[in-house]
C-alpha cells in the first residue's frame, strides 16, 4: 500500500537553517534601501519647490530617526555590496575562445571597482559640498 | 510552456543591484553627512545640487540612482513576501511592487523635467 | 565497554502512521563509521523494518541522500565523528519530497523534471555512427564539465526552498543539466530547452538562495548554472521581443 507523506513547507522555513537566515537577511537589505530611496526622492521633490524647501529638507536630515535610517541603510548597502559581488562571477562568465577571465579575477575587479566608486563618490561630495570650509 | 515576463523585472533588479553595490554605501554615507557638510554655506550646497540637476547628464544620473534602486528593492520585496507565504493574489502583489516602482519612477522623471 | 552514539532516526510506516516520528537507536561509535554504516548497523542488528536507500557506499550512486541534523547530505559521505560532542544526531528523509517510508523519499517529481529538459545531445542532423564521434576540444568540454558531474542525488532539491514551495519548479539539478547541454558545443537543442527555461517554472522561480550549491556533494554549483540560464533566458526574451517588433512570430 502506498501512502506517501507529503511534507509541506512551513511559513517559518527560513528560520531553521543558518544558510536560509543569511539569505533572508540579504533579501531584507531591500527594505532600508527602499526607504532610503524614498528619502532621496523627497529631497528631489523639495528641490523642485525651491531653495527654502530644499534647505528645510537638509535640516530635516539631522533628525535622529533619519540618521538611524541612514545607519541601517549603510549597513544594508555594505552587506548588499559584499553578497552581490560574491555572486557576480557565478553569473558573469567570460569564457570564449578569444577571451577568458577567471572567476576570481572577475570578482576582484568588481571588488576594486566598488571600493573605488564608493570612495570616489564620497570624496566628490566632500570636495564639492564641504570644500569651501 | 508560457514565457515568463520576469526578464524585464530581473534586468532592472540586476542593474539596480550593481548600481547599489558600486555607489550605495558611498551615497548613503554622503547624505548622512550632508547637513553637517553643508552647514557653513547651505545656499552653496543648494546651488551645487542645482548645477547637477540642470545638466542633462546629471538628471540622468539622479534618475538612475532612484529608478534602479526602486526596481531592485521592490523586486526583492515581492519575492520575499512570496517566500514568507504571504497570502495575497499574485497579480495584486505584482501591481503593488512593479506598478509602484513604475509610478514612483515616473514621478521622479517628472520632477527632474520640472527643474 | 564500547562508546555508543544515540541516533534519532525518522520513521514513517504508511500502514500504521499518520505522520513521521523519531526513534532513537544506540550505535557503537568508531572513527570510520559513516551515517550509512550506522543505518545499516541498525537495520542488520536492531530493527530490520527500517527502510533506507543505498548502493555504492562511495558517493557516486546518489541513493543515500538524507537530512542529517537538518542538512541534506549523503549518508555514506558523512561520518559519526563529524557529530561527536554535538547534542543530537538526527537523520530524516530528504526535505521537500514526499516520504514513501522511513528514510525513503519519492523523488519521481525530480526525475520527471530531469526528463523535461531533454538532457541528451540534440542534433538537427544526426550523423551516422560510421562517421565517428562528435568531436570537441578540451576547452569546449571545460565549459560544461563541472555541470556534468551531477549524480542525481536530489540533495539540491531538498535544499531548495523554491522547490519546497512549488514542486512544479524544474529545480537545481534539471536546470543545471539543461545548461550543461546548452553549453555543449556538440549540442543543437538549446532552442528547444529554452522553452522550458523561459517559463515561470524554469529558471525564473529561482531566487539565488544558493544553498543548493552549498550542499552539492559533487561541487556542481547548480545556483551558478541556473543564474547563467537566467542570462540566456534574458537574452532570449530580448531577441524574441525584437522579432515581434519586426513583425515576426513569437519564436
Amino acid at each position: 500500500m502506498r501512502k506517501p507523506y507529503v511534507q509541506r513547507q512551513r511559513a517559518d522555513w527560513w528560520l531553521r537553517n543558518p544558510a536560509y537566515r543569511r539569505y533572508m537577511l540579504r533579501e531584507a537589505t531591500a527594505l532600508p534601501l527602499l526607504f532610503y530611496t524614498l528619502l532621496l526622492m523627497s529631497g528631489l521633490y523639495q528641490f523642485t519647490r525651491g531653495e527654502a524647501a530644499f534647505l528645510g529638507w537638509l535640516e530635516l536630515l539631522r533628525n535622529p530617526w533619519l540618521l538611524a535610517l541612514h545607519g541601517v541603510a549603510l549597513a544594508a548597502a555594505l552587506f548588499h555590496a559584499v553578497t552581490w559581488i560574491a555572486l557576480v562571477p557565478k553569473i558573469l562568465v567570460i569564457d570564449t575562445d578569444r577571451l577568458r577571465v577567471s572567476p576570481t579575477v572577475v570578482k576582484r575587479l568588481h571588488q576594486v571597482g566598488a571600493v573605488v566608486c564608493n570612495v570616489g563618490l564620497l570624496l566628490l561630495v566632500l570636495l564639492l559640498v564641504g570644500g569651501g570650509r | 510552456m508560457r514565457r515568463s515576463h520576469e526578464p524585464i523585472a530581473w534586468s532592472l533588479f540586476g542593474a539596480g543591484g550593481m548600481l547599489l553595490a558600486f555607489i550605495g554605501p558611498g551615497l548613503v554615507l554622503a547624505t548622512a553627512l550632508l547637513p553637517w557638510l553643508a552647514a557653513h554655506d547651505p545656499v552653496a550646497t543648494h546651488a551645487a545640487v542645482g548645477a547637477l540637476l540642470a545638466h542633462p547628464l546629471g538628471k540622468l544620473l539622479v534618475l538612475a540612482c532612484v529608478v534602479l534602486p526602486l526596481f531592485h528593492t521592490l523586486h526583492r520585496i515581492y519575492h520575499s513576501l512570496h517566500d514568507l507565504h504571504l497570502r495575497a493574489p499574485r497579480r495584486l502583489m505584482q501591481l503593488l511592487c512593479y506598478g509602484g516602482a513604475t509610478l514612483l519612477s515616473g514621478v521622479t522623471a517628472w520632477w527632474l523635467l520640472l527643474i | 565497554m564500547t562508546e555508543t552514539v544515540t541516533v534519532r532516526v525518522q520513521r514513517y510506516r504508511p500502514e500504521e502512521d499518520q505522520e513521521p516520528w523519531a526513534q532513537s537507536f544506540e550505535v557503537p561509535y568508531s572513527e570510520d563509521l559513516s551515517i550509512l554504516d550506522a543505518l545499516n548497523q541498525i537495520k542488520d542488528q536492531q530493527d530490520p523494518t527500517l527502510s533506507h536507500r543505498w548502493s555504492c557506499r562511495m558517493a557516486i550512486c546518489g541513493s543515500c541522500g538524507v537530512m542529517i541534523n537538518g542538512e541534506p547530505r549523503l549518508a555514506c559521505k558523512t561520518f559519526l565523528r563529524d557529530y561527536r560532542g554535538k547534542d543530537a544526531l538526527e537523520v530524516r528523509a530528504l526535505d521537500n519530497f514526499p516520504i514513501e517510508r522511513d528514510l525513503v523519499s519519492d523523488i519521481s517529481g525530480f526525475i520527471d523534471h530531469l526528463e523535461t529538459v531533454q538532457p541528451w545531445l540534440i542534433r538537427s542532423d544526426e550523423q551516422p555512427v560510421s562517421a565517428g564521434a562528435y568531436r570537441q576540444t578540451p576547452e569546449q568540454m571545460q565549459r560544461y564539465a563541472a555541470f556534468s558531474q551531477c549524480i542525481n542525488c536530489g540533495l539540491c532539491y531538498a535544499a531548495c526552498p523554491q522547490f519546497g514551495r512549488d514542486p512544479a519548479f524544474l529545480g537545481p539539478a534539471a536546470l543545471t543539466l539543461a545548461q550543461r547541454y546548452n553549453l555543449d558545443s556538440r549540442d543543437e537543442g538549446a532552442s528547444q530547452r529554452m522553452n522550458w527555461l523561459n517559463a515561470e517554472a524554469g529558471v525564473w522561480s529561482c531566487t539565488f538562495v544558493g544553498y543548493c550549491s552549498q550542499v552539492c556533494p559533487k561541487d556542481v554549483d547548480p545556483a551558478a548554472a541556473i543564474n547563467q540560464g537566467k542570462v540566456a533566458s534574458d537574452i532570449n526574451y530580448a531577441v524574441n521581443l525584437f522579432n515581434i517588433l519586426r513583425g515576426k512570430d513569437d519564436a
